[in-house]
């Protein structure tokens, strides 16, 4: 049995007594106590470039199997040397691939391990390579072996030294000069599952991370020029007695993950987010209503906002606070309330390439110099990285082998938040950082028409729950997990209605709030919320490679002709009605009541329409395709298909023409790769072809007028 | 003076010469629509009968910008072999069209005609063309080489820049040294090209030496001048994008509108090339006359 040592008891109870709910909230299922907790001593060293720390872990076994090692990450390997499987899969990305100066290499050294016995497990230490394919040389997961197997319920207390050399910034860590951004940064235990052992994947190229919820006490020690910023709350700060540096604490429970960042030229800022302030009653009873909660249940707690931004980014304090306050608001509102005291924002610093990433309890926002209004960046950002608290950081999914579950769902989320909070944004291009939006006129969009756009390039390589490392290339990757997850699950909010969709999300939210779901738990509760099974859905478009295209295969509208030639019986024998008859004056071919018949005929109009499934996925589990054909005379009528075959006909005999038909009028199925062929009128619209026809050649002769300068 | 008085005269001719910039708007519009014919072709194809198309009245719209990259997603990689040959073209174009530009801008009493153009066209297309691939030379050259001695003090400034506006400036100085030296350079091969012209002549690189020489004497005035032509095409450039922000994003009138300003704009531009070459035709000729040329009084 191995003992904890009594100075990291009093420490951990400590970090306990903090209050790290909002409280009086909704409690979420996963409220047991952690596994893991762990107690950190940093010292950054300027000069070098290096961090010394200490690191003590207290691991609970918490299954019902013995466990006779520990996997640890070791993340900073990863910037080693060329042989990890970071840069190894870096390599084949001919165009994305990492590259490092010369002196830029990072690396993380474990100096010392031992139980708080005294049992050196340093000789025990190897380097794993679980993930397929293999990077033998990959050091960025190691192991090491208890002298005994640790049974259910016992707790396993490692002491552990560990330097680091900090890399030249590569994937959002790193240094420049004198400006610190360090993630991934310690010695991380991989995450125990029951019958499958630890899951404690290699640093991947197209991966972020996976861990276990813990309790963290770090003491980060840098010079005393710095301005520090951390996860969780700043308990103290202490100065050396030289005066040379200085010591910050930082506390937080139920976190799975720890950055910080050091740099002198900081601004450090604090406001509070105060709930009755930025959320009225009115609102309450709306979100509310839509969510079928008591509005007292989705109050909303007061929070800290602290922002680090840099002094050339001043004039942007308040867009930043603007828009974390509406990303706490809607977050808060429709998916849970943030749990934690403390939310900081970095402005990240300058050419540590750390912009737009997401730490338990802190972000990286990142923007220019100088911007436009008009372009929603870095409101984007800021929103889809508090985003992330919630999808990644409480509802803690594993990055490396579903990253849809935080990326996609994420991405889902901050489009509904952008959109609600500031409408449509542009496209902006810059010029050495000059936004060109304060010139032209550039498209505005809403972010699930980009993903839309990502979603039907990509929809044939990859499936969107692949493991992050398998997917055919960086671009699959980001555009399946982010654009192509996010444009199913508007597609889905679209079959389902907005209500239910809050309601299925905000159920995975705080039914999973602290653990570690997986796509079969978010179809649950999406068909436990929905009461229909949707598991088709989920087949169809998240796990499977298939091209969704519905479309009008033809469309003819036109008079009904007489179609009365032939021999026909008549009177006891037989007559031959020839083109000349049928071509007679109604009423004179035969009999008076067949008479009107022809003439209520000709006056007739037959559509017929043919609609096709283009594409291998189907639609299911009761759902149809709405086809509407708006007559000449502004009637119109509806027919459904169920989708099922590769085609299906329609024929309708009405008064008059047709003039449009249209199937998924409502644009439900936005995932469609071909929404162009839903619909057909009989005529031709060029209006806007017309224009655009003259932009495409005033873009042309613009371009050879520069062009001309050379000849 | 001697300036003010080149582009004074420069203005008068290119403003007589308005023919001229309807041959050149027109081979320019045509050349266009060439290449822009495809793109129509496709919008008519896949939107003139969608409801979808509806929404391209209303300006760039993701859904049908989304659908017509995934359709024709897969012609993205021959788009080099095919810009390379109508890039080809296109220079091969335009080195005529500048024979008959400046021949007919150095005749000056003479009323501007197609044969007359044409005739000109032809006449200095070979001449030209040595200038051309003489001025790519030199481009790469001094591009290349001395390109990289000036970048360098900039990529040091960007690499030891503190902050996001060190890298601005460093980048916008350095892409104004360029675009200063690009404008001597043009400014050079202009001064060759009219000097073929007004003397006749067939040896383009004798002619590019004198023109050095010639150069030599009156550098800053002839840049100046240059310049002074540059801050034209920058004022109509600026007007355009005022007025073009203004106009209205949809409705009818908008769709005539926006297009007509855009000519206009288009023909503003090709105009501003004939003032170049027009004020730097005087400029050459007075200068040439000053100093007793018999070449320009003859011609």
């Amino acid at each position: 049995m191995i003992k904890m040592p009594k100075a990291l008891v009093s420490l951990i109870s400590l970090c306990l007594a903090v209050r790290f709910l909002g409280g009086g909230q909704e409690v979420p299922a996963g409220t047991g106590s952690t596994p893991l907790k762990y107690e950190i001593w940093v010292e950054l060293d300027d000069q070098a470039k290096i961090l010394r720390g200490r690191e003590e872990i207290v691991w609970k076994n918490t299954t019902s199997e013995a466990v006779s090692d520990m996997w640890f990450h070791l993340y900073w390997n990863a910037f080693k040397n060329e042989k990890s499987a970071l840069f190894e899969e870096s390599r084949e990305e001919s165009l994305l691939g990492i590259k490092t100066e010369k002196g830029g290499w990072g690396w993380i050294d474990l100096r010392r391990i031992v139980l708080a016995d005294g049992t050196d497990l340093r000789p025990t230490l190897e380097f794993m390579t679980p993930d397929e394919p293999r990077h033998p040389e990959d050091q960025t997961v190691a192991r090491v072996r208890f002298p005994a197997p640790l049974q259910p319920g016992e707790e396993a207390h490692l002491k552990i030294e560990f330097e680091s050399k900090i890399p030249r910034p590569v994937l959002r860590t790193g240094y420049y000069r004198d400006s610190y951004f360090i993630a991934q940064w310690f010695p991380k235990p991989g995450v125990y599952q029951e019958g499958r052992g630890w899951n404690c994947h290699q640093y991947h190229l197209n991966s972020e991370f996976f861990a276990d919820f813990a309790t963290f006490i770090v003491h980060i020690t840098v010079p005393a020029r710095f301005v520090v910023g951390a996860s969780g709350r700043q308990v103290r700060t202490v100065s050396s007695q030289d005066g040379k540096t200085i010591t910050t604490t930082f506390v937080q429970d139920r976190i799975h993950d720890f950055a910080w960042t050091a740099d002198p030229a900081f601004i450090r800022l604090e406001r509070d987010f105060i709930a009755d302030l930025e959320v009225t009653p009115e609102e309450y009873l709306e979100v509310a209503a839509k969510l079928g909660l008591p509005p007292e249940s989705i109050r909303l707690p007061n929070i800290k906002m602290i922002l680090l931004i840099r002094p050339e980014h001043r004039s942007q304090i308040e867009r930043h606070f603007k828009a974390l306050r509406a990303a706490i608001k809607y977050y808060g509102l429709w998916y849970g309330p943030y749990p934690y005291e403390t939310i900081t924002m970095v402005d990240p610093p300058f050419r540590t390439e750390s912009g737009g990433m997401e730490y338990p309890t802190l972000f990286t926002a990142g923007t220019g110099i100088m911007t436009d209004r008009k372009v929603l960046n870095p409101e984007g950002v800021i929103i889809h990285e508090f985003g992330h608290g919630y999808w990644y950081g409480l509802v803690a999914n594993n990055e490396f082998e579903e990253a849809w579950l935080d990326e996609g769902i994420n991405t889902y989320s901050t489009g509904k938040v952008l959109a609600q909070a500031y409408g449509a944004g542009m496209f902006s291009p810059s010029v050495f950082g000059f936004p060109l939006a304060k010139i032209f006129n550039f498209p505005v969009y809403y972010d699930y028409e980009l993903d839309r756009l990502g979603a039907i390039l990509v929809a044939e390589r990859d499936p969107i729950t692949n493991p992050s490392w398998r997917f055919l290339s960086r671009t699959t990757y980001g555009l399946n997990v982010y654009q192509r997850a996010s444009a199913c699950l508007h597609t889905l909010e679209r079959l389902l209605g907005e209500n239910l969709m809050l309601r299925i999300m905000r159920m995975f939210q705080m039914r999973y709030r602290f653990r570690h779901p997986e796509t079969g738990d978010f179809i649950a509760v999406v068909n436990e919320v929905s009461g229909r099974d949707m598991t088709w859905y989920f087949d169809e478009f998240f796990f499977s490679t298939l091209n969704f295209d519905y479309g009008i295969a033809s469309f003819r509208t036109n008079k009904k002709k007489n179609l009365a030639r032939g021999i026909f019986d008549r009177n006891g024998s037989k007559g031959e009605i020839t083109e000349k008859d049928a071509r007679k004056p109604r009423g004179e071919a035969a009999d008076r009541e067949s008479g009107e018949r022809e003439e209520r005929q000709d006056e007739m109009f037959l559509t017929r329409v043919v609609l096709r499934r283009f594409g291998e996925a189907r639609i299911g589990g009761g759902f149809e395709i709405r086809l509407r054909v708006v007559f000449e005379d502004g009637t119109e009528d509806f027919k459904f298909w169920d989708g099922q075959s590769r085609w299906a006909k329609f024929v309708f005999e009405r008064p008059s023409p047709a003039a449009v038909v249209e199937i998924d009028p409502e644009r439900i199925w936005l995932i469609d790769s071909n929404l162009a062929n839903n619909s057909r009128k009989t005529k031709p619209s060029r209006a806007g072809i017309f224009r655009l026809a003259a932009k495409a050649i005033f873009w042309v002769q613009n371009s050879l007028h520069f062009l001309s300068a050379l000849s | 003076m001697e300036i003010l008085i080149a582009l004074s005269r420069g203005f008068q001719t290119a403003g007589k010469k308005t023919r001229l910039l309807l041959y050149l708007w027109l081979v320019y519009f045509l050349f266009s629509l060439f290449i822009a014919a495809p793109l129509c072709a496709l919008l008519e194809k896949d939107f003139s009968r969608s409801v979808l198309g509806e929404t391209i009245f209303r300006g760039s719209d993701l859904l049908w910008i989304g659908d017509l990259l995934y359709q024709y997603q897969n012609l993205g990689p021959s788009f080099p072999f095919v810009l390379f040959p109508l890039a080809v073209a296109f220079f091969a174009l335009h080195i005529f069209l500048n024979g008959g530009l400046i021949g007919r801008l150095a005749a000056e009493k003479e009323n501007v005609r197609w044969p007359g153009f044409l005739r000109d066209a032809g006449k200095y297309f070979g001449r030209f063309s040595r200038v051309f691939f003489l001025s790519l030379f030199v481009y790469a050259l001094v591009f290349g080489i001395l390109g990289r001695l000036i970048s360098a003090p900039f990529n040091l400034w960007m690499k030891n820049a503190q902050t996001g506006w060190g890298i601005f400036w460093a980048s916008t100085l350095r892409f104004l040294i360029f675009l200063l030296l690009f404008s001597c350079l043009k400014m050079f091969f202009d001064y060759v090209k009219i000097r073929l012209v007004v003397e006749d002549s067939r040896k383009a690189l004798r002619t590019s030496l004198s023109t050095f020489r010639f150069l030599k004497a009156g550098f800053f005035r002839a840049w100046m001048l240059f310049l002074l032509v540059g801050l034209v095409f920058l004022a109509v450039t600026g007007i355009y994008l005022l007025i073009a922000k203004g106009f209205p994003k949809s409705g009818t009138g908008s769709l005539f509108l926006a297009p007509l300003w855009e000519q206009t704009f288009i023909a503003a531009r090709l105009w501003i090339t004939m003032l170049f070459f027009s004020s730097e035709y005087h400029f050459l000729k007075s200068r040439l006359a000053h100093f007793g040329n018999r070449t320009i009084e003859e011609k």
